[in-house]
C-alpha cells in the first residue's frame, strides 16, 4: 500500500522521480523471477458455479502464486474496554504498521501502513489482510502514494481481503496510486461486510509518472472491489466495482473513458444508513468541486446499501478535497467525529 | 435458411417491446452537457459504449452463459456491476420483459428456469442474459448471437439519438453502417477477455449514466 523510493532506487531508464518523498530504506529487488501469477479468477466461493474459462483459473488466493509474497501484513482489531485495539497483528517483508494512535475520543484506532523497501516492482506479491471484529472501528491509511514502478514482462500486485463484523466500522483512506512508465498493476480487493457493518473507502489514481511529463505512460491498471455481505443465504455479492486502464490499448483519456481530465477518484460507502437522501446530499456537495462527478446506490442487500462515487478531476489534491469533504460529512454524521486530518506530510 | 433466423431477426427486431426506446443508457447525459450533438459526436459515444458497455458487461454475460457458467451467479454479478442504478434497472426491466415475450412466443426449459429464478427473487433478470438464454435455446450459435445482440443494441440506441438530437434518418443509417465495424471488433474482443474483465467500464460513461439520475429535463429513464 504504502510505498516510498529516492531517485537512486529507480532504475536507470526511469529517470529521476518527482520529488522523492523520505527514503525509508533500500528497495528489494525481487528475490528469484518468479512465474507470471495466474490468479485472474474468482475464488471457488465467488466464483459462478460451472466457471470453467481456461484464462480464468479457479485458484483462490492461496493457489495463485508459487512465490512466498514481497510484503504481508494482518491485522486484527477488537474492542477492549470501549478501545479499538490490535488484537492480533502480523507482518513480514516489505509491509508494516506504525505504531497505532487515536485521531480523537472516540476510540476509533488509526494504524497507518509502510511500505519500508519502497516502490512495488514486477512480480511482488503484497498480502493484506484486515479484520475489524464486532464493534470496533479501524482507520487504516498509508504513510505515503503507492508508486509502481516498471514491471517488465510482469505486474505487481496487492491482494487485501477484510472483514467487518457486527457493528464494526472501517475506514480505508490509502494515499494516491501512481503507476510509472511500463508498470502494470493488479490490486484485488475483498470485502465482507455484516449487515449492521460501515465501510468508508476512498481512492486516488493518477495518470502516473513518466520522465517526459507524458499521462498514461503505464501499461495497465486493474482495481477491482468486490463487496459481500453476510445474509441468512450465506454471502451474497453487493457491489463490484472494476476499473481496468489500459492505456497501449487505445486512447484512455476521451469522451466515453477519462473525459478529458486526467485524474480519478472513487469512494465506496456500505452502511445500513446509505439511502437516497444521502445520495442527493452527497450528489450536491459534489457539484462546489473542479470535478466531474457521479455517484448511485447499489441495491439493498441484507438491509444494508452502498452507494459508489466517481469523480474525474485534473489533480490529485481537487479530489482529496472532495472526497474528504464526503467522508467528513458521514464521519460526523454517523460516527460524531471530527474530519479526517491526518498531517501526514 | 437456418432454423433460427426467423426467431433471431423477430428478437432483436427494434420493435420488440421491449421499451428499449425509453434508455439512452448514459448519452442523454452528452446531450445536456451539448458534447453529444450530431452525427460525428454520437458516432464518438457510441463507439466507446459498443467498446466498453456493451464488451466488458453484457458481451462477457453473453459468452459465460454460453459457456456454462452458473446462471444465478451471472445474474448476481450484474447486479452488482451495474453500479449506475438506471443502468441496473433498464437492464433488468428491458430483461423482465424479454423473458416475458421469450416464454409467450419461444418457451424453453432453460428460460422457464431463469423466469422461476426471478419470480422467486434469486435473480434479477437482466437483459443480455434473458437474450443469451432464449438465443441459446434456439440453437444460436455464439457468434452469431453475440453480434444479433449487439446490433440490436446499437440499432435501439441509434434510433433514440435520432429523435433526441436529433439526426435525420440516413444519418442515422450511416451511423448503423459505421457500427458494424464496432460491433465486429467487440465480438472479436469479448473472445479474449476473462473472468477478471467482467464488469470493467470506464469512469466516464458510468458517471455519466450516474448523473443522469439529476439531470433535470430527460426524455429518457436511463
Amino acid at each position: 500500500m504504502s510505498t516510498t523510493a529516492t531517485a537512486a532506487e529507480l532504475s536507470p531508464a526511469d529517470g529521476s522521480p518527482p520529488a522523492a518523498p523520505p527514503d525509508f530504506g533500500p528497495c528489494p529487488s525481487p528475490a528469484a523471477p518468479n512465474p507470471r501469477k495466474l490468479w485472474s479468477g474468482p475464488s471457488q466461493q465467488w466464483a459462478p458455479r460451472g466457471a470453467r474459462h481456461a484464462a480464468a483459473p479457479k485458484s483462490g488466493f492461496a493457489a495463485s502464486s508459487s512465490n512466498s509474497p514481497m510484503g504481508e501484513l494482518s491485522l486484527r482489531v477488537a474492542l477492549r474496554a470501549g478501545r479499538s485495539v490490535a488484537v492480533q497483528q502480523f507482518h513480514q517483508g516489505a509491509l508494516r504498521v506504525l505504531r497505532p494512535h487515536y485521531l480523537d475520543g472516540s476510540g476509533q484506532v488509526c494504524y497507518v501502513v509502510v511500505n519500508p523497501g519502497g516502490a512495488y516492482l514486477g512480480a511482488d506479491l503484497y498480502v493484506v489482510d484486515v479484520e475489524v471484529e464486532a464493534g470496533a472501528s479501524l482507520l487504516l491509511t498509508t504513510q505515503s502514494a503507492t508508486k509502481i514502478y516498471r514491471t517488465p514482462g510482469s505486474f505487481a500486485e496487492q491482494r487485501m481481503t477484510i472483514r467487518l463484523g457486527e457493528g464494526a466500522e472501517l475506514e480505508l483512506a490509502p494515499d494516491q496510486l501512481i503507476a510509472y512508465r511500463e508498470a502494470s498493476y493488479r490490486q484485488n480487493t475483498r470485502i465482507t461486510v455484516h449487515p449492521t457493518s460501515s465501510l468508508i473507502m476512498a481512492e486516488v489514481i493518477t495518470p502516473g509518472w513518466s520522465p517526459d511529463a507524458a499521462s498514461f505512460r503505464y501499461r495497465e491498471l486493474r482495481l477491482r472491489n468486490e463487496i459481500q455481505v453476510e445474509s441468512d443465504d450465506g454471502a451474497v455479492l453487493l457491489a463490484l466495482d472494476n476499473l481496468l486502464i489500459r492505456p497501449p490499448l487505445g486512447d484512455v483519456t476521451g469522451m466515453g473513458f477519462m473525459e478529458g481530465y486526467s485524474h480519478l477518484g472513487s469512494l465506496i460507502v456500505v452502511d445500513p444508513r446509505v439511502d437516497q437522501a444521502l445520495a442527493d446530499e452527497l450528489h450536491r456537495l459534489t457539484t462546489g468541486y473542479e470535478a466531474y462527478s457521479g455517484l448511485s446506490l447499489t441495491r439493498t442487500l441484507a438491509g444494508t446499501t452502498g452507494l459508489v462515487l466517481r469523480s474525474l478531476s485534473n489533480g490529485t489534491e481537487e479530489l482529496n478535497r472532495l472526497l474528504a469533504a464526503c467522508t467528513g460529512l458521514l464521519r460526523e454524521r454517523w460516527y460524531g467525529r471530527a474530519p479526517l486530518n491526518l498531517r501526514k506530510y | 435458411m437456418t432454423s433460427y433466423q426467423l426467431a433471431l431477426q423477430q428478437l432483436t427486431d427494434s420493435a420488440l417491446p421491449t421499451g428499449a426506446f425509453a434508455h439512452s443508457l448514459g448519452f442523454e447525459t452528452y446531450i445536456d452537457r451539448g458534447l453529444v450533438r450530431d452525427e460525428a459526436s454520437f458516432g464518438n459515444w457510441l463507439s466507446a459504449f459498443v467498446g466498453q458497455q456493451l464488451t466488458y458487461s453484457d458481451g462477457l454475460a453473453i459468452r459465460f452463459l454460453y459457456e456454462g457458467f452458473d446462471l444465478a451467479g451471472l445474474d448476481a454479478h450484474l447486479s452488482a456491476q451495474l453500479l449506475p442504478r438506471q443502468v441496473r434497472e433498464a437492464s433488468t426491466k428491458m430483461g423482465g420483459r424479454l423473458i416475458e415475450i421469450g416464454t409467450e412466443v419461444f418457451p424453453s426449459a432453460a428460460l422457464e428456469a431463469y423466469r422461476t429464478l426471478v419470480t422467486t427473487g434469486r435473480a434479477a433478470g437482466h437483459q443480455p442474459l434473458a437474450f443469451a438464454v432464449v438465443a441459446r435455446s434456439l440453437g444460436v450459435p455464439f457468434e452469431g448471437a453475440l453480434a444479433a445482440y449487439l446490433f440490436a443494441a446499437v440499432t435501439s440506441l441509434t434510433q433514440n439519438a435520432v429523435r433526441a438530437i436529433p439526426l435525420g434518418q440516413n444519418s442515422g443509417q450511416r451511423l448503423l453502417r459505421k457500427a458494424h465495424d464496432d460491433v465486429a471488433a467487440a465480438v472479436e474482443h469479448v473472445q479474449h477477455l476473462s473472468w477478471d474483465d467482467f464488469g470493467a467500464v470506464s469512469p466516464g460513461l458510468e458517471i455519466s449514466q450516474m448523473r443522469h439520475e439529476w439531470q433535470r429535463a430527460r426524455m429518457f429513464m436511463s
